[in-house]
């Protein structure tokens, strides 16, 4: 008792003297928490971005916008690091003309996380700060105020999100595992290595409408519910639709094709793909974004294929020169050698893939598919010989193929359809489509399809078609293996997978 | 063996320490893996020395005079090479040689050795830029000219596959489970010219194969007192034969011209070097190399 009697008494005392110091708070005026922004005023005040507080700036007072990324008070001083984006700075609250004692126990008693307005001074730094972006200056705050409080648990530390793993759980620090991150997705996005994936991940975006249109694209847009299954029954997500049901696409392939028919000889789209698949790999998503293209050609199917390649190349490259910060920063936390790639790309034979598995050891028929450990060995294989992690392997056996790939002309176990690896694993697969109706008809009865189901298929062929070809990109993998990490979840901003519909 | 390798001068402070009373034990263990070393070498050295005998001696296992009976020099051009029983037994697929180079210091001899291999197998050509080298000249990237690849892949003999990349020097691959890859200008001609299947006797592939490491070492890297000496002793050669090994050209012709061009000496040389020049720039493989120069 007299114990508990004695603490409340120092409380009181405590207490006492705050308020006593807060009537002579000579800064009070300086911080607290300001009152929720809706829209009252348009200030004159300009805010700096972090990432352009260099030394170019110091001395000049500025206002910045940023999240609490750590404090740490030390007697009559306290350190912030303000981030924003990928990009941070410290700052630094002391007693002094500008702050009050109170004033720097404020700040240091801002949760992390919590986004802050603050008026300071660019400082030149003495030395460079370690774990800072901005590492020649610092931020000497006058005046700092909350714009919006975080609450004070944090479902994941920020810092331990972005740890590299370290093999054998070296000195015990904690990183955080996949599903905690994915529940807390939005605290996930924010770390310096997701901001950098999506970054890039728009990048490819980008690169890839950018190529095609100066190729001559058409962009278009296809219907994402629909009235059959495109591709064969399996995998389809049903969804009711008023009386009766619909499918979600697997992919835009029928109407990329309607619109080859339809003369624009040329079209991509970009958007979403449903896939029914309860597979969980690392590489399979419900839901995922795909990069299509079609295209017309005069002879060859080499003529697209040649097409879709070079556009792969054109964002490999452009990602390596305007992405290179991105690709640092992913680095930092999961190092991975850079991707290698040639120009032209480079383009084998499925039967000298078959040859090159046999003499490493690979006992398989001639008209086998491949599985996954030999299409990862086959990848070793190439870049052991070539150097490269992105090559093109053409002409499958038409048996592992979908009904509507056009066979050889001379071998007729053979099909003019193809894949594309990065980093040994597949990121398209395509081919030249029969579009002959009666060939079609022919090849879907041999497959044992049900004719009516794909009726209005094959009907679209029956006015005039040209030849064409073309294929599907997962984006999700292109982001992940160029960028050579381990899982799709990591490149996928909300992932949709068999035992994940939320957030 | 060197004797002075086992100087026993080198055991000296080691046993001189050992005369005192306390012996320190990671010394003794040091001390008693320096033994086991000497032992070792010893044992080599008596093995290279019964070696040594056995090279020596006339009536060895082996018999020199009879390779150097198996002589038949026969003309570049003459068929017969056999392919399958040069690069070994495959499993069908296109027999591809990469060479991976530096657009800066393109490897004519290679590229004059390829013409002159289309002239002799069907041959798929490709040439590819990596993503380690920003730029390629435009002449670089059609120094195998307009291909026309109208057969399928695997009704080629040969593939050649030119990769113009950033190594220091030029690296050659072909069977990346039974093969290491070779290095070096040099190296790489060597392995292409006996695509062509010549037999030639010892004491003319030792020349073959000096001249080709002279071209390499001296006359393309070597410094200009060395250049001029190479340059004498070419003269002196090429006033006996036509070619510099014997009267048919070979891969020592090919080295040496290319190293000539690239070194820009070729206006210095003497008479009997110009001479030989001319007669190399004669043949349409070298011709169309020297395009890539301008």
């Amino acid at each position: 008792m007299p114990s508990a009697a004695s603490r409340g008494q120092g409380q009181d005392r405590r207490s006492e003297s705050e308020e006593s110091s807060a009537a002579d708070d000579y800064a009070k005026e300086r911080y607290g928490v300001s009152s929720m922004i809706q829209s009252q005023e348009k200030p004159d005040r300009v805010l700096i971005r972090i990432k352009d507080l260099t030394v170019e700036k110091a001395d000049e007072v500025v206002w910045v916008r940023g999240r609490i990324h750590t404090s740490r008070a030390k007697g009559k001083q306290c350190f912030l690091v303000l981030r924003q984006q990928q990009f941070n700075i410290q700052a630094l609250v002391a007693v002094g003309q500008h702050a009050s004692k109170q004033m720097v126990k404020f700040a240091a008693n801002i949760n992390k996380e919590s986004i802050v307005d603050v008026e300071g001074v660019v400082r030149k730094a003495y030395q460079k700060i370690g774990g800072c972006t901005q590492q020649d200056v610092e931020l000497h705050v006058q005046r700092i105020y909350v714009i919006s409080l975080a609450e004070p648990r944090l479902p994941l530390q920020l810092d331990d999100a972005v740890r590299p793993e370290v093999e054998g759980e070296e000195d015990g620090r904690a990183t955080v595992n996949q599903d905690t991150r994915l529940d807390n997705r939005v605290i996930d996005l924010r770390t310096s290595t997701s901001q950098a994936i999506f970054c890039l991940q728009s990048g490819i975006c980008q690169l890839f409408r950018e190529t095609l249109i100066r190729k001559g694209f058409v962009e278009i847009q296809t219907p994402k519910i629909i009235s059959a299954a495109s591709e064969g029954g399996a995998n389809v997500f049903t969804v009711s639709y008023f009386k009766s049901s619909a499918y979600l696409a697997q992919s835009p392939q029928l109407y990329k094709q309607m619109c080859i028919c339809a003369d624009f000889e040329k079209v991509f789209c970009i958007g979403p793909v449903f896939r029914a698949e309860d597979s969980n790999t690392h590489r399979h998503l419900t839901e995922f974004v795909g990069l299509d293209i079609e295209m017309a050609f005069n002879y060859h199917y080499h003529e697209v294929v040649d097409e879709i390649a070079d556009t792969l190349v054109q964002i490999f490259k452009g990602l390596q020169e305007r992405f290179q910060t991105e690709i640092q920063t992913v680095n930092k936390q999961f190092p991975c050698e850079p991707f290698k790639f040639l120009e032209p790309t480079l383009r084998l034979e499925y039967r000298e893939a078959v040859a090159m598995l046999r003499e490493a050891g690979v006992e398989m028929g001639d008209e086998e598919d491949l599985s996954t450990p030999n299409e990862k060995l086959l990848g070793r294989l190439v870049k052991e010989k070539y150097d490269t992690d992105f090559y093109i392997l053409d002409k499958y056996p038409l048996a592992v193929r979908p009904f509507y790939t056009m066979p050889d002309p001379v071998n007729p176990k053979n099909s003019n359809s193809y894949d594309m690896f990065m980093r040994g694993e597949e990121i398209l697969s395509g081919a030249q489509r029969i579009h002959d109706p009666q060939l079609l008809t022919e090849r879907a009865r041999h497959h044992g399809i049900d004719l009516e189901k794909i009726k209005a298929y094959i009907d679209s062929f029956r006015f005039g078609a040209p030849p064409h070809a073309g294929g599907g990109i997962g984006l999700e993998r292109v982001t992940m293996l160029y960028l050579g990490l381990h899982n799709v979840r990591q490149t996928s901003m909300f992932p949709r997978d068999p035992k994940r519909l939320t957030p | 063996m060197p004797s002075h390798l086992f100087s026993e001068r080198l055991l000296c402070p080691l046993s001189h320490r050992n005369s005192k009373e306390e012996v320190d034990p990671s010394l003794q263990a040091l001390e008693s893996h320096q033994e086991e070393i000497l032992k070792r070498l010893y044992e080599l050295k008596s093995a290279v020395d019964g070696l040594s005998k056995m090279i020596q001696t006339p009536d060895a296992d082996f018999d020199v005079t009879n390779i150097i009976q198996t002589d038949e020099c026969s003309p570049l051009t003459t068929t017969g090479a056999d392919l399958d029983l040069m690069l070994g037994k495959d499993y069908g697929a296109l027999k591809d040689i990469v060479i991976n180079a530096n657009p800066s210091l393109p490897p004519l001899s290679l590229l004059v050795l390829h013409s002159l291999l289309c002239e002799r197998y069907k041959i798929l050509s490709a040439v590819h830029t990596h993503s380690s080298v920003k730029s390629v000249p435009e002449s670089l990237l059609k120094c195998f000219g307009e291909q026309a690849k109208k057969q399928p892949r695997h009704e080629y003999q040969l593939g050649f596959t030119l990769i113009w990349k950033d190594v220091p020097k030029p690296q050659m691959k072909f069977s990346i489970q039974t093969m290491c890859p070779i290095e070096g200008e040099g190296n790489i001609a060597r392995f292409l010219f006996s695509l062509f299947g010549q037999k030639y006797n010892a004491v003319t592939s030792t020349l073959i194969d000096s001249w080709v490491d002279t071209a390499i070492f001296q006359l393309k890297e070597g410094s200009s007192k060395e250049k001029g000496a190479v340059l004498r002793s070419m003269n002196a050669a090429l006033g006996k034969t036509a070619w510099l090994v014997g009267n048919e050209l070979t891969v020592a012709d090919i080295v040496a011209w290319c190293a000539l061009q690239q070194t820009g000496s070729a206006n210095a040389a003497p008479a009997n070097v110009q001479k030989w020049m001319k007669s190399c720039e004669n043949l349409a493989p070298f011709s169309s190399v020297m395009k890539l120069l301008k």
